[in-house]
């Protein structure tokens, strides 16, 4: 199939990369910053494990073009897939327009961007007075494809997808959507056809739902630590239950990225632009904007609300294991609060320090170094963000050697507290560990 | 020779005397068709029209002259540059330094002062900026969120009348007052806050102020509910604002935590310093500053402005002539935007509290009145409270009409519904200021031809004559509302060098704070109430038996 792809930020890449893949002759067109020779040369806006291998050889072997001139992309396929960020649904509209002035067949537009409830049917609507201004009988259909995937995990998410909702009414719409995603929908069949405007709410929902677990996982893991209680155990006990399940069931310092929380916190503003409220994800946002700070309220208890001085290292500054980004990410949150109370801050991560250096906007610099153990090298506290996994198995004793403090503060809950005590740290988790 | 045997105050008398304290507002708008434009006087963003006072151009000279006597062009000069204008407590009153800047030319004592003010506004702008990024932690380490300024009077309606009047602001954090000895304001206050982002600032110029420090120990207390450590609550969780940093260190306050001022601040000139804080919390150092130029723009004014064309000196000279000449004997203060509701209660203070007095610099009993009686309330809705005294009743009073031309709370180019009602409403109240001063200055001749017949009762007169000014602000702002309080500032100045009094100092609260002691020291002891007369040993015996 000839396929055009809009957007090139992970979702498009990923997209285009795997329906390329899978045989498909497909043009990639950036719609915001990203610039086209970068693609070609295989400088990826974001890092994601296989994807620049992949776009690679799906280049090479001519099934994946990039162009910058969207005429181009209307030129060369019948589906249109739109892939850009929440942020940018102007450029979705200028793209809707040019469709309506340009195609001349049949056109199917494939909307993976998260937009508000009811935009595919807007877009369609649009088209549909487009043609009829130019007296052009053409068959369109905007089908809804919310994406699923998370970075990190982006590739696998596409093609072994959990499920894939497809918002779309129109019979012949469906047919070309199953034999496009076939390849990706072999085992059982994953496709959940529903309304355009079920499609989308569900890619709201979806968000809602987990980052409230988040959020009231966090609340009773905070809790458990007033009853002296390891929230581990508690967590086994929930996981165990059928009708709760183990999965984003972890409590950490917050939850982050891009799109997660942005999508709930803009769920919220449609629906108070409407005139309705959501209390309860409201709170769930600012509650998450209070976890994020976790680690320092166990710093600012433990050290007696004075940090003036204090050397700090910080092991992982993306918002999740396995990505380079900072957007969001506690990080950025939790070391500004150490940074204003006049803490000096030396912080290693495998991939995001470039990212964390040019969004960090604290009271001072903080020191990138090159390695976990330059990090923590005579600091008074260790304070873990994130969950890289080449931090799970650290030689103690060399951190012992290193640190001026043996005191860590974790908020990811990667080691466990009985072999840390036995080694000699202090050790204060969320929700386990020692309590302040 | 007291002031009303001198040759300008005669004057005034026999112009008085000879038809001017008789001759309606009426008469003189009739008979000089360009008495407003003349009677008006702009400066930056206010605009005074006072030509709705009972004056005209021989009066205005005559107080000019009186003014030239007292010798007001030195007096003004004196203040300024720091001589000890407040003679009887032996000390300057600077308020004018502190909104200076480095301003070079500054001289005299105010000059050596300009250090130690930059000192203080550099600390209290890095306690602010700390306080308002979130950066200020509570005893868990969450970001203060709420803000209870204790202090009253001085330390309590400056801050208070300025961060309503910024109102429309936002501000990212919640700022609350209490003032009030009695502690029910505290309890109540303290039901809906959390100690975890609590900070209270314990504002005292004297820090012996026991209205201040009662309340202040009650919030200890509550902070105590939930924090062991002392300390923690001492740094995290209380500022301390005074001129007195060894009795804040005494009280626990830490040194950091400590914003000074100065005893040549009086208390009701104070939010010009750090007791400024909560303003600057609610509109930022920035908007502080602003404030602060904006009363600088009218003491600049106030220092080089010829006596004819300055605002303050036009504006207590009036009000001189209407008390000492007219027999005017009360002051009005109406503004029409209920955002300066707490702008009356501020001015209560700052021009009873100077010049409610009877005895001048030199110790002698005055001959003259002094201070009139000066109260307020929000213009629109003291129409439908004692509006109908200004109209109908028997006493003079003169008053000033303050409102803003803009507002700038909705969007002017909006054309929603919303917006429309807005401007609809803010035209409705400027509407109502105008015909208010209007009415007050006219009388029966201000009722249209064809009404006439149906105002045709004695109960439906209108006397008129009621003098008032008309200040427009451009908006409410911090700038304008530094030009405001500035004006009335020295206002009360000039009127003060006019009776010769000394406007600084307030001697007569001191004696009622005295007795309160020790009346507190008969309530816990039975025996003591037959000390008292019988009035009070009848109250004191009251509240024992309940």
């Amino acid at each position: 199939m000839k396929i055009s792809v809009f957007g090139c930020e992970l979702t498009g890449l990923v997209t285009a990369g795997a329906l390329a893949h899978a045989g498909n002759d497909v043009m990639a067109l950036p719609v915001g910053q990203v610039k086209v020779e970068d693609l070609v040369a295989g400088r990826l806006p974001r890092e994601e494990p296989g994807l620049d291998a992949l776009l690679a050889q799906q280049y090479q072997e001519g099934r994946l073009q990039f162009e910058a001139d969207w005429q181009d992309g209307l030129a060369h396929a019948d589906v249109l897939i739109l892939s850009t960020p929440s942020w940018r649904l102007d450029r979705a509209e200028a793209l809707i327009e040019l469709i309506g002035e340009t195609v001349e067949r049949d056109v199917l537009v494939v909307n993976q961007s998260t937009f508000p409830v009811g935009t595919a049917d807007r877009f369609e609507q649009r088209l549909l007075d487009a043609f009829a201004k130019r007296k052009l009988a053409i068959n369109v259909a905007v089908v809804a494809m919310p994406d699923f995937i998370s970075e990190g995990s982006a590739l696998d998410n596409f093609m072994r997808p959990d499920r894939i909702v497809l918002g779309c009414r129109q019979p012949g719409s469906i047919k070309i959507m199953r034999d496009l995603l076939r390849p990706f929908n072999r085992m059982t069949d994953q496709i959940k056809v529903m309304s355009t405007r079920a499609a989308e709410y569900t890619k709201y929902a979806v968000n809602a739902l987990l980052a409230t677990r988040i959020s009231l996982v966090n609340e009773l893991a905070n809790n458990a630590e007033h009853f002296d209680i390891d929230f581990e155990e508690v967590r086994q006990g929930l996981g165990s239950d059928s009708r709760i399940g183990f999965s984003y069931l972890y409590p950490g310092c917050g939850f982050g990225g891009p799109s997660f929380a942005a999508d709930v916190r803009s769920l919220v503003g449609d629906l108070q632009t409407k005139g309705y409220d959501a209390d309860l994800l409201r709170t769930v946002l600012s509650n998450n904007e209070i976890q994020k700070e976790v680690l320092f309220r166990k710093a600012w208890r433990f050290f007696d609300t004075d940090l003036r001085g204090l050397k700090i290292g910080v092991w992982g500054l993306s918002f999740k294991p396995n990505t380079s980004t900072v957007e969001n990410a506690p990080s950025l949150k939790a070391l500004e609060a150490f940074a204003a109370q006049g803490a000096q801050i030396k912080a290693y991560d495998p991939k995001a320090m470039e990212d964390f250096a040019a969004s960090w906007q604290g009271a001072q610099p903080i020191e990138l170094v090159d390695t976990m153990y330059e990090a923590i090298e005579g600091v008074d506290a260790l304070v873990i963000l994130t969950e890289w996994k080449l931090f799970w198995n650290p030689d103690y004793a060399v951190m012992k050697q290193k640190m001026r403090q043996p005191i860590i503060f974790d908020g990811r809950n990667i080691f466990d507290p009985d072999i840390m005590k036995q080694q000699g740290f202090r050790y204060f988790g969320v929700g386990r560990g020692e309590e302040i | 020779m007291a002031v009303d045997q001198s040759k300008a105050w005669q004057k005034l008398d026999a112009l008085a005397k000879s038809g001017a304290a008789d001759k309606h507002l009426k008469t003189w708008f009739e008979q000089d068709p360009n008495r407003a434009q003349r009677y008006a006087i702009e400066l930056d963003e206010l605009f005074l029209d006072y030509s709705k006072n009972r004056i005209d151009d021989e009066i205005l000279t005559a107080l000019f002259e009186l003014a030239q006597q007292q010798a007001l062009p030195d007096w003004i000069d004196r203040l300024i540059s720091g001589e000890e204008v407040n003679d009887t407590e032996g000390r300057p009153a600077l308020h004018t330094v502190l909104r200076a800047g480095t301003d070079a030319s500054i001289k005299g004592f105010a000059a050596s002062v300009q250090a130690d003010v930059k000192d203080q506004f550099t600390k209290m702008t890095a306690i602010v900026n700390k306080v308002r990024a979130g950066h200020w932690r509570g005893y868990s380490g969450k970001p203060i969120t709420d803000v209870v300024n204790i202090g009253v009077g001085g330390s309590d309606l400056g801050p208070l009348m300025v961060t309503q009047a910024l109102q429309t602001q936002t501000s990212p954090i919640n700022l609350h007052f209490i003032s009030s000895i009695d502690g029910t304001q505290t309890s109540n206050l303290l039901k809906g806050l959390n100690q975890e982002t609590t900070l209270f600032v314990l504002a005292s110029k004297s820090f012996t102020t026991i209205d201040t420090l009662s309340n202040a120990e009650t919030a200890k207390d509550w902070l105590e509910e939930r924090i062991p450590s002392l300390n923690t609550i001492m740094a995290q969780h209380f500022i301390g604002v005074s001129t007195k940093p060894d009795m804040m260190s005494e009280w626990g306050i830490p040194p950091e935590n400590q914003l000074l001022f100065w005893d040549w601040v009086g208390g009701r000139y104070s939010l010009w310093a750090s007791i400024g804080f909560p303003i600057a919390l609610k509109v930022g150092m920035d908007g502080f500053f602003d404030m602060l130029a904006g009363a600088n723009l009218m003491d600049q004014h106030f220092a080089q402005a010829p006596l004819e064309q300055n605002i303050p000196v036009v504006m207590g000279l009036i009000d001189v002539w209407h008390i000492n000449f007219l027999g005017i004997q009360a002051k009005a203060i109406l503004p029409y935007d209920a955002r300066l509701r707490y702008l009356p209660a501020y001015l209560e203070q700052l021009v009873m509290e100077s010049n409610g007095k009877s005895v001048n610099r030199q110790g002698e009993t005055v001959n003259y009145k002094t201070c009139p009686i000066l109260w307020g309330e929000v213009g629109p809705n003291a129409q439908h409270a004692f509006y109908q005294l200004l109209h109908q009743g028997t006493q003079a009073v003169m008053s000033d009409f303050i409102a803003p031309v803009e507002r700038d709370d909705f969007d002017r180019y909006s054309e929603t519904h919303k917006n429309e009602s807005l401007r609809y409403q803010h035209r409705l109240a400027l509407a109502n200021c105008f015909a208010q001063s209007r009415v007050l200055m006219l009388g029966d001749a201000a009722i249209p031809d064809n009404l006439k017949s149906s105002f045709d009762s004695a109960f439906k007169h209108y006397a008129g004559n009621q003098p008032s000014n008309t200040l427009l602000l451009k908006s409410i702002s911090a700038k304008t509302l530094g030009m405001l309080v500035a004006l009335y500032e020295h206002k009360t100045f000039v009127e003060s060098v006019m009776w010769e009094i000394n406007p600084f100092d307030q001697w007569g609260v001191e004696l009622g704070k005295l007795i309160a002691k020790d009346t507190y020291q008969a309530m816990l002891d039975a025996q003591q109430a037959d000390r008292f007369d019988g009035s009070t040993a009848q109250l004191l015996n009251r509240v024992k038996m309940s």
